[in-house]
């Protein structure tokens, strides 16, 4: 009854954060699809220099923890560009360049997944590298990096709670906020806890969906 | 000369793996290669259409070069190919395997592919089974439809990986049946295989190779009978005897 009560006085904090959250996800999300894509592609390409430039990257995100990476660019990095910067740029810069390193691993992965032979047969009947990624490798490449592409959407939703740290007011932040009005943080934090349960479960119902939908018809290989 | 190799080298790192070859190929010609694992007979047939890259050499394709030419997919177009693990595209059905190059790369309309796709299907047997996907077929029909889909292209050489090695004994008749079809048709083709039968029954000429040479490359009646290297007659003596 009382987490009913904190969740209807405190609704439209709540409910902002959520929208903080979700806004951020979704564009994080967006970027990451693309870096992931374009780095993983890099990693595959056999040209040195883009290989090399990829695997830094990957190695930097992944030794580095999420809240240094986003402490650095909104105090360290941002105001040598612009006196003044949005956390919440700052933020999508962030769990972009987070995100979009380990979906780059998932891309190369599930391309190189896809056995070497489909490649040679597809080029055998002169189809071109890149008519090959496009019919041949990567819609069964993607069946493959499914499971593990929402799984990184998760926890990068999750994530998201990491950027209180500069000051983005979203669905943890909120919850704070409320916490300092009125000092139940037991009931609070459940509802914030329920919130992102509730958003996390409804990303994997529409995935497991998406998953049967890709399924249908044949097996998987 | 429909293929014409000409003191082709090929490594692997340090090992090589094709020692100074030298081939030539009339059209119409069917050749068989034999000879023992690692002798070199897939990594030569797979230099004949650039799915390995050669160290030195040349090769000429009809009447065109191969080593170094920059629309490599015009070439491999005419030149069909055959893998041992069949390589179908397993979220395509076989008719979709079919179509796909020739409609990709604008050389038949559709309605034209599936036209022609369906006479090959027929020729191999397999009409039946235009709608299946490839996990449901048997190895043999796997083969054959694989087949199939290289000649869809209307390839003018066809080159063979061990077609039959993969399959379970009771289907490499059903296979071997659609090659000789094929073979009396005229193609030109060249057949990495391990089945001496066939290559003795229908192969114009047989190449013997060995730790990356050319040993023996005469017609079958000579090599079967009557082999001039001693390493070809030891080699035809185990395989032979086992059959």
């Amino acid at each position: 009854m009382r987490l009913y009560t904190i969740f209807m006085d405190n609704l439209p904090s709540i409910l902002s954060g959520i929208m903080v959250t979700i806004k951020l996800s979704i564009i994080s999300l967006l970027m990451a699809v693309i870096l992931g894509i374009l780095f993983g592609i890099f990693r595959l390409s056999k040209i040195r220099i883009l290989e090399g430039i990829a695997a830094s990257y990957l190695y930097i995100i992944r030794g580095t923890p999420l809240m240094v990476q986003a402490l650095f660019i909104y105090f360290g990095i941002a105001p040598l560009i612009i006196p003044r910067s949005d956390p919440f740029i700052c933020g999508v810069i962030a769990l972009s360049l987070n995100a979009g390193a380990y979906m780059s691993e998932i891309f190369r992965a599930g391309i190189l997944a896809v056995d070497f032979g489909q490649t040679e047969a597809s080029r055998s009947l002169g189809l071109s590298y890149l008519k090959t990624m496009q019919k041949v490798i990567l819609p069964q490449a993607i069946k493959i990096m499914i499971p593990s592409i929402i799984n990184q959407f998760i926890v990068t939703i999750k994530d998201t709670s990491i950027l209180t740290v500069i000051s983005i007011r979203e669905l943890t932040a909120s919850g704070q906020i409320i916490v300092a009005r009125n000092f139940r943080p037991l009931e609070t934090y459940g509802v914030i806890a329920v919130m992102y349960f509730l958003l996390i479960t409804v990303l994997s119902l529409l995935s497991s969906y998406v998953e049967r939908r890709l399924h249908r018809g044949h097996k998987s290989n | 000369m429909v293929i014409k190799a000409i003191n082709i080298k090929k490594n692997f790192g340090d090992l090589e793996v094709l020692k100074d070859i030298s081939l030539e190929i009339r059209e119409g010609e069917v050749v068989c290669i034999i000879g023992p694992s690692g002798s070199g007979k897939s990594t030569l047939l797979r230099c004949l259409n650039r799915l390995e890259e050669i160290q030195a050499g040349n090769i000429n394709i009809l009447g065109k070069d191969l080593v170094k030419n920059k629309k490599i997919d015009n070439i491999r177009e005419n030149i069909g190919m055959v893998f041992q693990h069949f390589n179908l595209f397993p979220h395509l059905t076989v008719l979709e395997n079919m179509i796909l190059a020739p409609v990709e790369l604008k050389k038949m309309s559709k309605g034209d592919a599936i036209k022609k796709a369906e006479e090959l299907l027929d020729q191999v047997g397999l009409f039946d089974k235009r709608d299946v996907y490839p996990d449901t077929l048997s190895g043999g029909q796997k083969q054959r439809a694989a087949i199939a889909r290289a000649l869809e292209m209307n390839p003018k050489i066809m080159l063979f990986d061990e077609p039959t090695s993969a399959l379970d004994p009771e289907m490499v008749g059903e296979v071997l049946i659609v090659m000789k079809d094929l073979a009396a048709k005229g193609m030109t083709m060249v057949i990495v295989t391990h089945e001496m039968g066939f290559a003795r029954d229908v192969a114009d000429r047989v190449i013997f190779m060995d730790q990356g040479y050319i040993l023996e490359n005469d017609t079958p009646e000579k090599i079967f009978t009557n082999p001039a290297c001693e390493r070809c007659r030891e080699f035809l003596n185990k395989v032979i005897n086992c059959e």
